[in-house]
């Protein structure tokens, strides 16, 4: 049977991440998120193709089934069914480094080509023009989960050459740096934009196109990446929302907390 | 016979922000919107304690009030921002003026680092870090943290100094009057950060009865050994939440978040809700009972 897609206009930007986060995790996989898209990506997941996977946030709500959009990592809402409440050590210490963390999603102020993450500092670190929020749990995650995905909005400004402040490591300067440096986990393997998908070359562990969404041209994706970027030869589409995800997700976010009904965006 | 004495370790909310001296080095419990010391915070700011250097994991609103009323120039912490909604506004304005620094770390380093301090070792070893500016790049501290080899296995480890600091102060669910403290729902960071302290400080939603305490010792999070001072202080996170006790006020914390985005806009805040009241009960009262009692968590929801 095939799938039933939605036609572009349809759904927004941010539903069509959504699902593309969805998609990445795999039925039964240990899933730590954060709040926002990934937490609607996680809980999509969990309602459509894998009802087993385990929703870890790092405060320490362990395996949740939450029904209520949370605003805070500790929102008491994560704890509805969840099958523990613990803490940040069981979370991120024994869990987490302890190597049973399958999959990672993070966000990004900026990344560079080897989805290096910062999201601490934006301008020098003697004179930032912002303080970001920091690592918090992110340099944990994506230190030591088997894999991460990478949800952020596609900009020149964010898609650098160099970043203000390595906050979380990506393949640090290519293929060999994170084993030398001493990390655990897998590193970066999808990062989800507003334009496309984009997966990392296994040869030089730079960042390199993998499907465009719907609608978005390769123009516009060159002119809003400020490092080189690997083109492959075959480029297909991202593939579309179908509109059991799309009534699904709506329904995971009825009020619009995350994701806005809006179609334009 | 002779009963055994029950200790009684109550003291009132502004008796236990009298023993916190300016330039004391805390743990500041609660994480993200879950049990912050809200009350805590604005006692310290109606008493002008200055300099305090606080170490905690995630904390938002809480310490935003306390970078904005300059009780703080110093923090070792993980993340802070109001999440879902934005940037600490003080804190940003207080960085810029140079009146705050803050030395950053990851939430399991900080995490480590209170555990390190309640097993009265000098330093944790974890596997984050490695191979970020978290590493380089140091703010204020002589030395952050340290990349050696493991003796036995060889492999690369960094160790992150532990924190013993002058006072724990912890927002706990339920404590009895010697000290006996129970944390519905996730614990963050405050077990550890609990038996860090030199001296500990927790505050909670209700006093129970020793006997409710002993007669289900596993659910205790921390034992009286560790705890100097109890103080009674319900709807002491709010706006914040507290797990099946109250949710957040969103409303109150999204006018908190705009009109904060100006200095003048978060002196009038200061000053209305917290400065110009004299203790929690008329804050509550300022905020009105009708108000909270819609917060109350409705079962079996914990929210």
């Amino acid at each position: 049977m095939g799938k039933n897609y939605a036609k572009l206009g349809e759904y927004n930007t941010l539903e069509l991440m959504a699902v593309c986060g969805a998609r990445a995790i795999k039925n039964g996989e240990v899933v730590f998120v954060g709040t926002g898209l990934p937490m609607i990506a996680a809980m999509l997941a969990k309602r459509t193709h894998a009802p087993r996977a385990k929703i870890v946030y790092e405060a320490g709500f362990i395996d949740s089934n939450a029904i209520d959009i949370a605003l805070s990592i500790a929102d008491s809402r994560l704890g509805y069914r969840a099958s523990a409440a613990i803490g940040l050590i069981e979370a991120l210490g024994l869990l987490l480094q302890g190597g049973h963390v399958d999959v990672g999603f993070v966000g990004a102020a900026q990344i560079d080509e080897y989805g290096n993450i910062n999201t601490t500092y934006i301008g020098d670190f003697e004179n930032p023009t912002v303080r970001l929020p920091g690592s918090g749990g992110g340099n944990d995650i994506v230190s030591s989960a088997k894999r991460i995905v990478i949800i952020m909005t596609h900009e020149r400004r964010k898609m650098v050459k160099k970043l203000d402040y390595l906050t979380s490591p990506g393949f640090l300067t290519g293929p060999g740096a994170r084993e030398k440096a001493g990390l655990l986990g897998g590193g970066p393997s999808l990062v989800v934009t507003n334009l496309c998908q984009m997966d990392f070359d296994p040869a030089t562990k730079r960042i390199r196109l993998a499907t465009l969404h719907p609608g978005v041209t390769l123009q516009q994706i060159m002119e809003n990446t400020g490092f080189d970027l690997i083109i492959p030869e075959h480029l297909p589409l991202t593939e579309p929302p179908t509109y059991e995800e799309l009534a699904i997700l709506r329904a995971i976010d009825p009020q619009g907390i995350y994701i806005p009904r809006s179609t334009q965006t | 016979m002779v009963e055994a004495p029950v200790e009684d370790k109550r003291i009132t909310l502004k008796e236990a922000a009298r023993l916190i001296p300016d330039g004391a080095h805390i743990f500041w419990g609660g994480f993200g919107f879950q049990r912050p010391p809200m009350a805590f915070a604005h006692e310290l700011v109606r008493q002008k304690k200055r300099n305090l250097t606080i170490y905690t994991c995630g904390s938002e609103m809480d310490i935003d009030i306390l970078a904005g009323a300059y009780v703080v120039s110093r923090f070792e912490l993980a993340f802070f921002a109001i999440e879902g909604i934005g940037l600490a506004p003080n804190i940003q304005r207080r960085i810029r003026e140079g009146a705050i620094q803050i030395e950053d770390y990851t939430n399991l380093a900080m995490a480590l680092r209170f555990l390190g301090g309640a097993l009265g070792v000098p330093f944790m070893p974890l596997k984050s870090m490695l191979g970020t500016d978290l590493l380089a790049k140091t703010r204020f501290r002589q030395k952050k943290a340290e990349v050696v080899t493991c003796p036995f296995t060889g492999e690369k480890v960094v160790l992150v100094p532990s924190v013993h600091p002058d006072f724990s102060i912890v927002h706990a669910s339920r404590v009895d009057r010697e000290g006996n403290a129970q944390i519905d729902g996730i614990k963050g960071e405050d077990v550890e950060g609990a038996r860090a302290g030199k001296k500990v400080i927790v505050l909670a939603e209700e006093i129970v009865d020793t006997e409710f305490i002993r007669s289900q010792p596993d659910q205790t999070a921390i034992p009286n050994i560790y705890v100097d001072y109890v103080v009674e202080c319900p709807w002491g996170a709010y706006p914040m939440m507290v797990y099946n006790y109250y949710d957040y006020d969103l409303e109150h914390i999204r006018m908190y978040y705009q009109q904060c985005k100006t200095e003048e806009g978060w002196q009038k805040y200061c000053e209305e809700y917290i400065t110009s009241v004299e203790n929690h009960m008329e804050f509550l009262k300022k905020i009105g009972f009708e108000r909270l009692l819609k917060l109350r968590a409705k079962r079996p929801f914990p929210y």
